[in-house]
């Protein structure tokens, strides 16, 4: 475990943690990454590959699939009520953080980070292997509804939370909160008509909350950044979005689970809905 | 009909329609795996360098263009460590399937081809990237027949 005055860091462990986990029955490890192919050319032995969109989301309508689907996906790779999923992935564990944020939608509440992700494993010389794992069925007995209510934030709940001025962050690039940028900095267009952001959104960009070996910065600094520098309070009520909700998912992580924030929401619709949206009030600034 | 496409791209798309879609990631892995390769070799001289950052590219990418008296393209390529495995992947496909095609050739290729190589299930937001390498190849086999006509006209 990293303990570096964190509210939960029974929920973030280290590489090295990991490494010495790896047989433990009662762990399974999950690689979630933006490089679809990667997981293919190396993963961590054991590890079990679950993807962002097509094993989380639905095909045919923009939003998650089913507590029945999850828990079909769960039991697949052995993943079982109780067992204890660790994340890990590139990009500074964006996916990572997306995908424990969907596990905890359906109240998977057993979940770790690998702090550092896949970038610090490899930096360090680690074994990857190319074997996919097959672990026996996991009994997985789905959630009576997803947690929509409590994590996630839709377009109405967002607009709602601008108008009363409550804390919104928004933690894109620089560029794309000004509204200079319609896309991601490195990132080709994704369709998104204006730019801008949601009006009364604080700017804190995700990356503010790594260091440059993308483990997480300490308590005490990240308390400095989201506290001194964007005026949050322990106990706000606080929604945070960016382009379609992996960087803010990551955000999330750090606000709910190194801060302790207990009523974080992450906007996955994000600016490809807002930006889209028609009659959705924008600000550049 | 006759194809839109160098022989050697030919063959390699007609390779990949014919796999089944884990065989597909094994051989674009396999790909991805040789863009390292792809990179110039010691003594090389080329007609055309051009290394750059771009904005939607999440690395640098340098591509190295030598054209032969009989019009013949030979790219080489290096490739940052951040570019995705789908763009190193495509970078050995092209150096490979456009070597030997002519500067006007290389331009008037679709890009339909991408889907046909990697699938549709792989070609999606986030993994928009495999359409820049050919992207810069145009480019360069532009800017070396723009010099090409600038040299004619003096």
């Amino acid at each position: 475990m990293i303990d570096k005055n964190y509210a939960h860091p029974e929920v973030l462990v280290s590489t090295e943690w990991v490494a010495e986990h790896l047989a433990d029955p009662c762990l399974r490890l999950v690689e979630s990454n933006e490089d679809i192919l990667l997981y293919d050319t190396g993963h961590i032995q054991g590890a079990v590959h679950i993807d962002w969109r097509s094993d989380l989301q639905d095909q045919m309508i923009r939003d998650y699939i089913t507590p029945e689907k999850f828990a079909s996906l769960c039991e697949r790779h052995g993943i079982s009520n109780d067992t204890t999923v660790v994340f890990y992935g590139d990009k500074s564990n964006w996916w990572a953080c997306y995908a424990l944020w969907a596990f905890r939608l359906f109240g998977h509440t057993k979940v770790m980070v690998m702090d550092g992700g896949r970038e610090k494993w490899v930096a360090e010389g680690r074994h990857l292997t190319r074997a996919v794992p097959h672990f026996q069925s996991g009994t997985y007995l789905p959630a009576t509804h997803r947690k929509d209510d409590e994590i996630r934030a839709f377009f109405d709940q967002t607009l709602t939370h601008s108008k009363e001025n409550k804390p919104l962050i928004d933690v894109r690039s620089p560029g794309e909160f000004r509204g200079e940028l319609t896309h991601m900095p490195e990132y080709p267009q994704e369709g998104v008509l204006r730019g801008g952001h949601i009006p009364g959104a604080a700017s804190v960009p995700w990356k503010m909350a790594v260091n440059d070996d993308a483990t997480f910065k300490s308590a005490e600094d990240l308390r400095r950044i989201y506290e001194q520098e964007a005026g949050l309070r322990p106990g706000d009520d606080v929604i945070a979005y960016c382009r379609i909700g992996e960087r803010s998912s990551h955000t999330w992580f750090v606000l709910t689970y190194l801060l302790g924030y207990k009523n974080v929401r992450n906007y996955d619709g994000s600016w490809t809905e807002w930006g889209n949206r028609v009659g959705a009030p924008i600000e550049r600034n | 009909m006759e194809s839109q496409y160098p022989e050697p791209l030919t063959r390699i798309i007609c390779l990949f329609e014919g796999l089944s879609d884990a065989e597909k990631r094994e051989s674009l892995i396999s790909y991805a795996d040789s863009a390292s390769k792809q990179a110039p070799r010691s003594g090389e001289t080329f007609d055309l360098e051009d290394i750059r950052k771009d904005e939607e590219c999440t690395d640098t990418v340098g591509v190295y263009l030598k054209i032969s008296p009989t019009r013949a393209c030979t790219f080489r390529i290096t490739l940052g460590p951040q570019v995705q495995t789908l763009t190193k992947a495509m970078t050995s496909i092209l150096c490979k399937g456009l070597d030997g095609a002519s500067p006007e050739q290389i331009l008037d290729i679709p890009a339909d081809f991408v889907p046909k190589i990697v699938g549709a299930d792989l070609v999606r937001q986030r993994s928009q990237t495999v359409y820049y390498i050919l992207t810069r190849m145009k480019s360069a086999s532009r800017v070396w027949l723009n010099r090409e006509r600038a040299a004619t006209h003096h």
